[in-house]
């Protein structure tokens, strides 16, 4: 502050006070009132300099120039700078020393209250900014409110640019000039991209301007630029408190429209599960009443006649869609986590045995072996649902593997863990298959797609399950042709 | 010889399915009767000769656990229940008031016909003569009076719970036995939940009289329910 350049306008004043000063000394002296009356009159004339000027070295100058003024013209031999009494040495250097005090005293205050109004007017932008912020509901109004409030206050052009959830820039950004808020298209030839790494560690400067990261709590948010121009020490504080405030603005709004988005998914995910989940039940009524009067024809019929092979083949493709519409239900409830999993200690030679009993139904022509520990394995699970798992594994098997080539399920204990396999003979898994096996709707494109449909539930669900309790299920190509699908439950309660 | 001209209530809300029930049972020479609503079913059973009810779980008016409650307290007729799959845990609590069997649906014409079968042979058993005393399903034979256990020639060596369970499941024959209902024959009324003595005991049970426990020809495993003892006759 001390190297303030040189003013005319100051100069003068120091002049003109310090004449109007010795006149009245001379008024003073000529009407014989004491010398002291003159020190005094010099020491105001000073204090007033000190007020009125810009800078301490105007008060200076004329701490130092009262004295001279007063030793010249008050002190015998007067109109000398010589001194006839030693004492007023005294005098002169007190003054000096009162003088220089008091106008220093007066610059420090003048520029204390001169920083308290900075400080005031930078509070008071801040506070603007942040109360424009708290109203925006959009990007848009944030970069808005935030490029307003730091070009009013650093009395400048700026632009914002957002950056997207992986740190790429948006196409447009934003521009303040004039007043005004305007979007703008990112020139293909901005490199903003290639600097945006730099900016995790600061400020950037470049040849057109300076940029500023935004940053956020978890990445950078966006990119201040504004334009080549020296920034005090308060300046820097109080651009890096207005960021931090827009940076927070963005965290919260982006915060809140992911609470949005999150609650608008739930909703459509919940109400496609419902809707799911009627259709399923509706479909079940009358497909009992379908399996049954199938039945029923196919009974009636002679054994040559046309009519039983087709009332069988009603009733399997009937049984197909009761097992579907299982299938279906079965999923929505345990995604939705409504299908409370109730674990009891069971026998895997009875999970296994239904499983295979169901099978007899379904493939009666199929052979199906078993393969289990002689020891007896209780393991916590919920039956109904293993059964259906290695149903659906079992259904699998069969559909993709040629009559008379092996099926097998296997159990044995490892490590605390009761493993599961159900292996085939058949044409094996497709290499392209294999990460996508257990997703729901997934349906080989191989050859045999058709010929043997699978509705792509069957494996997902196996997956659900498998998870649900704690465990888990994979799929492998098998030494010799054929697949192997394996999955582990914990045999421990509390093992999950 | 079956039947007998029965008379048998059908409580169904769905009139495709109660169609094909009917149809069936007619075709076996039984009488049907059929109810939509179970207040219609409390009114035929009080006033006509009903000798077994079909009870649909899904009726639209009353509780399937309510019927079986009220029923109880006057007759003892046969009653089997239908129930969709997610029905679980209301079947297993109309079987443990009293229910004598279960159908899921969909079931079988002769499936349906052979619950019908074992039930109304209970029911004669119950009514008629004493029992007999000794028990056969294929191979596997019990002789009561002399507390021993056959599997063709050769007796098998069984401890006295095992010999308990097979005689349990033995003199309810073909009908299904919750979980709760065996615990309470066996290890009586206080006994309460051990389902895993139960799976111990009839897993020992089976590798005495069962090739392979994974394919068991005798003692049947009704998931989530309990066990029925196979109904091969010779």
């Amino acid at each position: 502050m001390g190297n303030r350049r040189f003013s005319w306008m100051d100069t003068a004043k120091v002049v003109l006070v310090m004449l109007l000063a010795t006149a009245l000394g001379v008024l003073f002296a000529f009407l014989g009132f004491p010398e002291t009356n003159i020190v005094l009159v010099y020491l105001a004339a000073v204090l007033i300099i000190a007020r009125y000027t810009h800078g301490p070295g105007y008060g200076l100058a004329a701490s130092v120039l009262a004295t001279f003024a007063f030793n010249y013209f008050f002190t015998d031999p007067r109109f000398t700078f010589e001194v006839s009494d030693t004492s007023y040495l005294i005098t002169f250097a007190i003054m000096t020393f009162t003088a220089i005090f008091t106008s220093t005293l007066t610059a420090q205050m003048k520029r204390s209250a001169r920083q308290a109004l900075a400080r005031e007017q930078d509070t008071q932008a801040l506070y603007q900014l942040t109360n424009h912020l708290s109203d925006a509901q959009s990007m848009e109004a944030i970069g808005t409110a935030a490029l307003g409030s730091i070009g009013q206050t650093f009395g400048c052009d700026a632009a914002l640019l957002f950056l997207t959830e992986k740190g790429e820039a948006e196409r447009s950004y934003l521009q303040y000039a004039a007043g005004n808020v305007i979007h703008r298209e990112l020139d293909a030839g901005d490199e903003v991209a290639s600097r945006i790494q730099l900016l995790h560690t600061g400020c950037v400067e470049t040849e057109s301007g300076q940029e500023w990261p935004l940053y956020g709590q978890q990445r950078i948010l966006g990119v201040l630029r504004l334009p080549r121009m020296a920034l005090s020490d308060a300046q820097r504080q109080l651009l890096c408190s207005m960021l931090e405030s827009i940076a927070m603005a963005i965290d919260r709004l982006s915060a809140a429209q992911a609470q949005q988005r999150y609650r608008e998914e739930s909703f459509q995910e919940r109400t496609r599960s419902n809707l799911l989940r009627a259709i399923s039940h509706d479909l079940r009524t009358p497909l009992s009443g379908i399996m049954g009067t199938s039945e029923m024809i196919r009974n009636l019929s002679a054994q040559g006649d046309p009519r039983r092979r087709l009332a069988q083949d009603i009733w399997r493709d009937a049984d197909w869609l009761r097992a579907l519409v299982e299938n279906i239900l079965s999923l929505t409830r345990l995604e939705d986590g409504r299908l409370q999993i109730e674990k009891q200690p069971e026998a895997v030679e009875e999970i296994v045995g239904s499983a295979l009993a169901q099978m007899e139904r379904r493939a009666p022509d199929r052979e199906i072996d078993a393969e289990l520990p002689e020891e007896l394995l209780l393991v916590p699970m919920d039956a109904k649902l293993i059964v259906q798992m290695l149903v659906n594994l079992l259904d699998n098997a069969v559909r993709h593997t040629p009559p008379g080539n092996e099926i097998k399920v296997s159990v044995e204990k490892q490590d605390g863990k009761a493993v599961f396999s159900v292996l085939d003979r058949g044409e094996g898994i497709r290499e392209e298959d294999l990460p996508h096996l257990f997703e729901r709707f997934y349906t080989t494109r191989g050859k045999s797609a058709d010929a043997a449909r699978g509705v792509g539930l069957g494996l997902s669900i196996c997956d659900a399950i498998a998870r649900a309790h704690g465990g888990s299920i994979r799929a492998q190509s098998r030494e010799g042709g054929g697949a192997v699908f394996t999955f582990e439950l914990p045999m421990e309660e509390d093992a999950q | 010889m079956n039947s007998l001209h029965e008379h048998i209530l059908v409580v169904e809300d769905d009139a495709q399915i109660r169609n094909f029930i009917c149809f069936t049972l007619e075709a076996e020479a039984y009488v049907c009767v059929t109810a939509a609503t179970a207040e219609e079913a409390m009114r035929l059973l009080a006033a006509e000769p009903i000798d077994l009810m079909l009870l649909d779980l899904g009726l639209p008016d009353l509780d399937g656990t309510e019927v079986i409650r009220r029923l109880r307290t006057w007759s003892e007729m046969p009653v089997i229940v239908v129930s969709a799959r997610d029905q679980d845990k209301e079947k297993v609590a109309v079987l443990d008031l009293g229910a004598d069997d279960y159908l899921t649906k969909p079931f079988s014409a002769s499936e349906l016909l052979a619950r019908i079968r074992v039930a109304l042979r209970h029911m004669y058993k119950q009514s008629g003569a004493k029992a007999n005393p000794v028990y056969q399903a294929g191979e596997l034979r019990l002789d009561a009076e002399k507390r021993k256990v056959y599997l063709g020639e050769s007796e098998i060596h069984v401890t006295p719970m095992e010999y308990a369970l097979l005689l349990l499941l033995f003199k309810n024959q073909g009908k299904v036995l919750t979980t709760s209902v065996i615990l309470r024959e066996i290890w009586g009324a206080g006994y309460g939940q051990d389902t895993q003595a139960l799976r111990t005991l009839t897993a020992g049970l089976r590798r005495k009289i069962e090739k392979n426990p994974a394919k068991p020809r005798y003692i049947l495993t009704e998931i989530g329910v309990g066990y029925r003892l196979a109904e091969e006759r010779e």
